[in-house]
């Protein structure tokens, strides 16, 4: 029915032209199911093989994970990352909160203000990691300076304390997010209609229940947010542990990504380590999948 | 052959259906404006003109080629749109350079050209300038400026003066009507402004979900509706539109409307053949506000006037006009009057109906009820579809 | 919404509250940055002695000067400058590669669509939120098969490939609120694909191409991760040395050493931010993925 094209040298330019945008994306596409998608499905098949320090494809079933499951280090690991992540999430999603409401009050130095507690989130983990580890050091640090200040009795040495070491990997890791937590919510605030708030003083409500009333709720998405990155975080974390505690002392601060590393790369453990890595990966997709949908879901018109 | 031919075009995205079967054709020169409801799909067909989006099923021929398979650079068609498209990045000499560049025109030339352009719209001195630091009526210029400068067959418009304000729309509406007239171009223009489609068009297309309702001159479309909704959606303040009874009364066939507890009853006299069929059966009626005047103002050269009196529900005054609501046929309905009438609401005053004028329509299918030898005297070639 | 409802505006003693607590909190958190910089200056006896908090007695650069070229990390026993320029040249190719492959991806997923270009968007997009354990296994292979394991190139390879997530998203949601009018009337004019990329929209594009660079510096120059995996000794990124300055160290710790050779690796992404905080927010706000 549909004639060519009426001229045929254009037509071989168009056709090019028709093809050029997939043609530019297909690298980036084909890096990502490479590198991504591939290696994805090739560490899943190395937790159900034999593999110790080489790789192994002898098909093992579930012998991996069962000795997954029955280490001891990885109960300690499972059980970091939850006390880690909830106090780290609640933490900072609290402190962020309360941060941007009190910046919401038409501070003069705002831009200062914000400068500051945000900067943390520019540094390393590393950074981060060798400066709290100082500022906390037993003998030198904090302890040390207070005693020096007249307050001889005060003592703080979690981070030589296998029960509390993890605690201050929460403190750290709490003093470089919030900021960012805060910066959030900031954007949340400025975002809500003014015009409602009015009203309700207006009507004569105090100022803190019109938060707690009116605008804490009006900011459910981006606690949703907040809180979706923030797991997101704490589940990847490995650097501030590593330049904290180095997992220590003993295994009491490792988390899974520690964990996985160093059953990787100085235990010889391919076949653990793969399994620990796709339990990650298995939480943070039961995690992330949802949330990428319901952001990028287009609204239906 | 016409000069554009949109020959039953169908335009699906995925599932919907969005055109149904466009059959427009018009010659060299004329204005042609598409006008519609929201979403009926008047960008989509400007678009499928342009080639910026595929054509599902049907044909488009522009001056006797085939061109649905074209690409849109090489239609030669120069396309305005609403919110001007200005590339923020390059000076207005630049933008409206663009399309000649692409072409590969000599520089030179190209700037002759631009000056050219300019001149004709009046924006020489705005070519040293980037977008961002025009004002809305200049941005507008610029954007004709690069439609201009390509020298098209064909120029589409998709309503370009809507982010205008009122008073820079009526001074750009009557630039591009002398711009129209001057060069003589061919154009297709979508506009949801009565008053632009009326005073621009040559002809008229209206659309309605996807289908074309009635095709003619501005006067064809106004005085002469297919249906019901063309009827409706033509004119400002829009036709009234009433239920009426047809009888036989002594001979003469008439129209019965109630007026509140009155009735009134006007002599049909256009379209009577055929609604003669329609006799003891209730049609629609409908009669512009300004087929309805008081006595004084009644155009009685060209009219058949027949007068009645009727209580007055509302007074609105315009400044060129008086509006007076009454009841008619079950509505309230609206008359325009001298501005200068001292009417009152819940007075009673008489009202002249210029009968000549009433068009009467199908209740159920809404189909106009015409004679069939008065279809569109003037318009032997309009194509129609209603289905 | 901060119009709305100044806490007590007419109150002066709430409001001195509010500027305190405030401030309290900007003090927290300056302190860790203060002591690191302080301790950087001052001499191992005076760190010795106790209060961290109280400015250097007698002002050094030595431990600068040490951490910069004669600390000693591993065997090596030349500081950690060449670490840095080991970031350097890891963070410059791997950036540009990663920002071009981003803004074309970006342009293709908005304006020239696909059927699927959904799916591959999705696909791509959800590459930035893997946990990178999932891969480390499986690269350390490749890397070492295509001869680059080790190596600064190797890792630039790394940077790419799990940058081009967050550098598409970047790219997509700025190309996604261009209005698709100019890349009509510039098809109309005759513009193919390219000429509407760089003559178009490339010019426009400033403000996302800075927050672009600044969040793929930023992550770059503070991965330890991959520095740690993918390389050892010579190659390591200034991450990795400093870690290894700081945890390994064998026999007196000289923790003003480890705090100046922290604050060299800060030094970059502080100036950046410093500089150009505001696109550092915008990145990170855009990373936390608003479509
Ligand atoms: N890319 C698309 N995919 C699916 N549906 C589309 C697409 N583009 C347009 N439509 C639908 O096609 C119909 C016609 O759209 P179009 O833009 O042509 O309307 P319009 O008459 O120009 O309306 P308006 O007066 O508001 O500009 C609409 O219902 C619209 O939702
Ligand atoms: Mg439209």
């Amino acid at each position: 029915m549909s004639k060519p094209p009426s001229s045929r040298g254009a037509g071989a330019r168009e056709r090019l032209q028709h093809w050029l945008p997939k043609l530019v994306l297909s690298p980036s596409f084909v890096l990502v199911l490479f590198f991504v998608y591939g290696f994805i499905l090739w560490t899943s098949y190395i937790s159900f093989s034999d593999s110790g320090m080489l790789p192994d494809y002898t098909w093992a079933g579930t012998r991996q994970w069962s000795r997954l499951w029955s280490s001891w280090t990885w109960g300690i690991a499972l059980h970091n990352i939850w006390v880690f992540g909830l106090l780290y999430i609640v933490s900072c999603t609290l402190l962020g909160l309360l941060l941007a409401i009190l910046l919401d009050q038409r501070i003069r130095a705002e831009g200062t203000l914000r400068t500051i507690y945000l900067y943390p989130m520019a540094l390393s983990f590393i950074v981060t990691g060798t400066a709290w580890q100082w500022f906390l050091n037993p003998g030198l640090g904090l302890e040390r300076t207070m005693h020096s200040l007249g307050w001889e009795s005060f003592s703080f040495n979690w981070l030589i304390d296998a029960n509390m070491a993890i605690y201050t990997v929460v403190i750290a890791a709490v003093w470089q997010a919030t900021g960012f937590i805060m910066a959030m919510f900031l954007a949340g605030l400025r975002g809500i209609d003014g015009e409602m708030i009015k009203a309700a003083q207006i009507d004569g409500a105090p100022t803190w229940k019109i938060y707690l009333r009116i605008v804490i709720p009006q900011l459910r998405p981006v606690f949703l947010s907040a809180i979706v990155v923030l797991a997101h975080l704490a589940i990847k974390s490995f650097d501030l542990i590593v330049a904290m505690t180095g997992g220590g002392p003993g295994n009491a601060t490792a988390v899974p990504a520690t964990f996985m590393y160093s059953y990787a790369f100085s235990r010889n453990e391919m076949g653990i380590a793969a399994a620990s890595a796709v339990f990650m990966l298995a939480v943070i997709a039961a995690l992330i999948i949802p949330y990428l949908y319901s952001e990028l879901r287009e609204p239906r018109s | 052959m016409s000069f554009l031919h949109i020959h039953n075009i169908h335009k699906r995205f995925g599932e919907t259906h969005v055109l149904k079967g466009i059959d427009i054709a018009i010659e060299k020169g004329d204005f042609l404006v598409l006008v519609g409801p929201s979403g009926c799909g008047k960008s989509t067909l400007l678009n499928m003109i342009a080639g910026l989006d595929d054509i599902s099923e049907g044909e488009l021929r522009l001056d006797g080629e085939r061109i649905n398979d074209l690409h849109p650079s090489r239609r030669d068609i120069a396309m305005v749109f609403q919110s001007y498209a200005l590339y923020p990045s390059m000076t207005v000499a630049g933008n409206i350079g663009f399309g000649l560049e692409m072409r590969k025109v000599p520089k030179a030339e190209r700037r002759a050209a631009v000056q050219r352009a300019a001149e004709l719209l009046q924006i020489e001195n705005l070519l040293d300038r980037k977008p961002g630091q025009l004002s809305g009526g200049q941005r507008q210029r610029v954007a004709m400026g690069r439609a201009l400068v390509r020298e098209p067959q064909l120029f589409l418009f998709d309503e370009p003066l809507s982010n205008l304000d009122a008073k820079l729309r009526v001074d750009m509406r009557t630039e591009i009507k002398q711009l129209h007239q001057r060069l003589g171009t061919t154009i297709v223009y979508v506009t949801h402004d009565q008053i632009e489609a009326m005073t621009l068009a040559t002809r008229i297309a209206v659309m309605r979900g996807g289908e074309l309702q009635q095709l003619g001159t501005p006067q064809a479309v106004y005085d002469d509706p297919n249906n019901l909704f063309v009827a409706g959606f033509m004119g400002s303040p829009s036709m009234n539109l009433v239920t009426a009874r047809i009888e036989r009364l002594g001979g003469e066939l008439v129209a019965r409307l109630t007026a509140g507890s009155d009735e009134v009853v006007l002599p049909v006299v256009r379209d009577r053949a055929a609604l003669e069929a329609w006799c003891d059966r209730e049609v629609i009626v409908g009669l512009r506000p300004e087929a309805i005047t008081d006595p004084s103002s009644a155009n009685r050269q060209d009219g058949v006037i027949h007068e009645a009196e009727l209580a007055v529900d509302l007074v609105e005054p315009t400044g060129a006009d008086l509006y007076v609501v009454t009841q008619l046929g079950g509505r309230s309905i609206n008359a325009r009057m001298r501005p200068g009438s001292t009417l009152e609401p819940g007075q009673r005053a008489r009202f002249a109906f210029d009968v000549s004028r009433m068009v009467a329509f199908e209740p159920d299918s809404e189909h106009r009820i015409r004679n069939p030898e008065t279809v569109a005297p003037s318009e032997p070639a309009v194509v129609t579809s209603i289905s | 919404m901060s119009a709305a409802s100044p806490v007590a505006r007419r109150n002066p003693f709430a409001r001195a509250m509010l500027y305190a607590v405030l401030a309290g909190f900007a003090v927290i958190y300056l302190m860790p940055l203060y002591v690191m910089l302080v301790t950087s200056f001052k001499p191992l006896t005076e760190i010795h002695q106790g209060n961290m908090l109280a400015l250097p007695d007698a002002w050094t650069f030595a431990p600068w000067r040490e951490a910069w070229g004669s600390a000693c990390i591993g065997l090596e026993c030349s500081g950690v400058h060449g670490y840095f320029f080991n970031s350097i040249k890891i963070v410059v190719p791997a950036v540009l590669i990663s920002g071009l492959l981003g803004a074309f991806n970006g342009y293709v997923l908005t304006k020239w669509r696909f059927r699927g270009h959904k799916i591959v968007f999705g696909l791509i997009l959800f590459s930035c939120f893997i946990p990178f354990q999932i891969i480390l296994l499986p690269m350390a292979r490749v890397l070492g098969i295509l001869h680059i394991a080790n190596s600064t190139t190797g890792l630039v390879l790394v940077h790419v490939v799990y940058g081009i997530g967050f550098t598409t998203l970047f790219f997509r949601n700025f190309y996604a609120s261009f209005p698709d009018e100019l890349v009509r009337a510039a098809k109309l004019d005759g513009a193919g694909f390219f000429t509407i990329f760089f003559r178009i929209l490339l010019p426009s594009s400033i403000p996302i191409i800075v927050v672009t660079i600044i969040w793929q510096f930023t992550n770059v120059w503070n991965d330890f991760l991959f520095g740690v995996s993918f390389t050892s000794g010579d190659s390591a990124p200034i991450t990795v040395a400093l870690n290894n300055l700081v945890n390994s160290s064998t026999g007196v710790k000289a923790y003003n050493v480890n705090m100046a050779a922290a604050m060299v690796a800060a030094v970059p992404t502080l100036v950046v931010y410093i500089l150009a905080g505001k696109y550092f927010l915008r990145g990170l706000m855009s990373g936390s993925v608003k479509g």
